[in-house]
């Protein structure tokens, strides 16, 4: 082993982000060198878009701009729904199932902080489900609105709809990610946050002013962003508080991983 | 320094609510030593592990490894070790070399080519380069222990840290993980957990023996062996062995002689307390009367087993 030993270079590094490069190639790894990516793209195509080509082919020769709308519309509602349940159960064990079957106190015997781990989850299947599930299906929206309505939304407001979708989502992979730290049963974590989500249906018929400081008013704003709608004066409040919520529950993950025994 | 040890800790100790899992322990691990860490199921020996290797905090006290505090440079204290856990667990859908490849990556930046060089010089060492390329789902427990025992010493570690290494291992395995250990000390410290007592008096510089969280001996091999009693020679006699009974515990060296007699022979004990004057004076103060005759003469050694048992019965019975 001399030879290698000779020219290897340490890894080096100092600080919270050590070995995060290596656990961000592992976790894409598990997502992109797998079948993972290959059966979530078929879902999200089959779910989200297998969506819009049935009501598109039934209201295929209709008025195109109100076809394209609605094709809108339901794009982002069905999306946002069904998105929010899928980067929740896709995720809940991501923290979780390593704790239970001790690979996180494997990897964390290395020179790795804990840091590095929570947050390489955070980025990696933040990043591959948004592709697979929001860019991939909004690329194919694209095509499917040119054929069914024979129109295509405006980029602009489509992305600005998108991001709010994205931060949507983003908040969601925070929640389960901290449940995931804090909670032992995989029941419990997809319980904590898609109860959550749920909560959003209900709740603000009963104590609107909820919709202030939660992601629960973004799948509105997105859809009607992405119509080319106008957002409410005041929609800038629970855009900034679902990022500060988002940011928060991702330090409550940090802060509880790292006072976990192993 | 170079004769600092590799693990100091100074009164460590954890505690899980009611439950002491480790009392204020006091170890110090020779650089380039083989070191045993024994004693019964329960007994504190992985959670001693899990502190030096951050995976829990110390409730009180403190180590250092290699002279980093184990708590507060946590990642220093881990580039410089290789750790094989009771029962690894890696991610099921890697091979054997993405396994290791992982591992070195989080010690080394590469360049590519050396680090899969490493990787492949790796497999061959542990014998699965014929595997190398299978996903970890499919191996055996033999298997994923050699594998274990790979990412353990990737990355050329300075002290390596093997909680019961040859659990699961058939004798050829055995075998395997103990050649490795006796080559690693040429460069590296071995600590390693163990309850198979045979291993560690094949391969141990020194060892120490844990029960109920606490040290109940510490010592190199060859004293724990030796007994508590010092120095002991048995000598069997047969004749009348009165006078040189008394010329031998006449010497200034010679600290006690007891005589246990059978029909017609006498087994002696005699404790020395100056080790090379008994080697090369006793079995010829004995041959040099005329009136005994010596059936039998040696050193007293224990085995490893009836140590522990020993001392393990002594400070009650493991269980928790």
């Amino acid at each position: 082993m001399e030879s290698a030993s000779i020219r290897l270079e340490s890894a080096g590094g100092r600080g919270l982000a050590t070995g995060f490069g290596n656990l961000v190639d592992k976790e894409y790894g598990k997502w992109w060198r797998t079948r993972r990516a290959l059966l979530h793209n078929i879902l999200w195509l089959s779910v989200i878009n297998g969506f819009i080509l049935l009501i598109g082919l039934d209201e295929m020769g209709g008025n195109p701009y109100r076809t394209l709308a609605e094709l809108t519309e339901v794009f982002f509602r069905v999306g946002m729904f069904f998105a929010t349940i899928g980067i929740v159960v896709s995720t809940q064990g991501s923290v979780l199932g390593e704790r239970r079957l001790g690979t996180a106190e494997w990897v964390l015997s290395k020179p790795v902080t804990r840091e590095a781990f929570v947050l390489s989850k955070f980025v990696v299947n933040g990043a591959s489900f948004l592709g697979l599930a929001v860019l991939i299906p909004s690329i194919v929206f694209f095509l499917q609105t040119l054929l069914l309505a024979y129109l295509q939304p405006s980029l602009g407001p489509f992305v600005l709809g998108s991001l709010l979708n994205i931060e949507h989502l983003l908040f969601y992979l925070a929640l389960t990610l901290a449940a995931s730290t804090w909670l032992n049963s995989r029941g419990a974590v997809s319980g904590v946050a898609i109860g959550f989500m749920f909560a959003g249906f209900i709740l603000p018929s009963f104590l609107p002013w909820l919709l202030v400081g939660t992601p629960w008013a973004l799948s509105e704003f997105a859809a009607t962003a992405a119509r080319g709608g106008a957002l409410p004066a005041d929609a800038w409040q629970p855009i900034l508080i679902t990022l500060l919520w988002t940011a928060l529950l991702v330090l409550a993950a940090l802060w509880r991983f790292n006072r976990e025994e192993f | 320094m170079p004769n600092d040890p590799v693990i100091r800790t100074r009164k460590l100790s954890k505690r899980y609510k009611a439950v002491q899992a480790l009392a204020p322990l006091d170890l110090e691990v020779p650089a380039n030593s083989i070191f045993g860490f024994l004693g019964p199921n329960g007994a504190g020996k992985t959670t001693t592990i899990k502190l030096l290797l951050g995976l829990i905090r110390p409730t009180a006290g403190s180590a250092e490894v290699f002279g980093h505090d184990i708590v507060g440079d946590t990642i220093d204290v881990r580039r410089r070790i290789g750790y094989l856990a009771q029962e690894p667990r890696y991610y099921e859908h890697m091979t054997a070399r993405e396994t290791l490849r992982f591992t070195a990556r989080c010690f080394y930046s590469g360049p590519k080519s050396a680090l899969e060089k490493r990787v492949t010089e790796t497999l061959e060492l542990v014998g699965l380069a014929d595997k190398a390329d299978r996903p970890i789902r499919g191996f055996s427990s033999g298997e994923r222990q050699r594998l274990g025992i790979g990412q353990a010493q990737v990355n050329e570690p300075d002290l390596l840290i093997l909680d019961e290494p040859a659990s699961s291992l058939d004798p050829m395995g055995r075998r395997d993980v103990l050649a490795i250990m006796e080559r690693l000390r040429q460069r590296a410290t071995v600590f390693y957990s163990t309850h198979i007592l045979d291993d560690v008096q094949r391969v141990s510089d020194s060892v120490a023996i844990l029960n109920n969280g606490e040290l109940v001996a510490k010592a190199p091999i060859e004293e724990l062996l030796a007994g508590g009693d010092g120095i002991v020679y048995t000598i069997d006699v047969k004749g009348n062995g009165s006078d040189a009974q008394q010329r031998v515990a006449d010497q200034p060296w010679v600290a006690e002689v007891q005589v246990a007699r059978e029909k017609d022979c006498a087994h002696w004990l005699v404790r020395v307390t100056d080790d090379a004057a008994a080697e090369s004076q006793l079995l010829r103060l004995m041959l040099a009367d005329e009136h005994v005759a010596v059936t039998a003469f040696g050193r007293r050694t224990y085995e490893l087993e009836e140590v522990f048992m020993n001392l393990v019965e002594e400070n009650g019975n493991g269980e928790r």
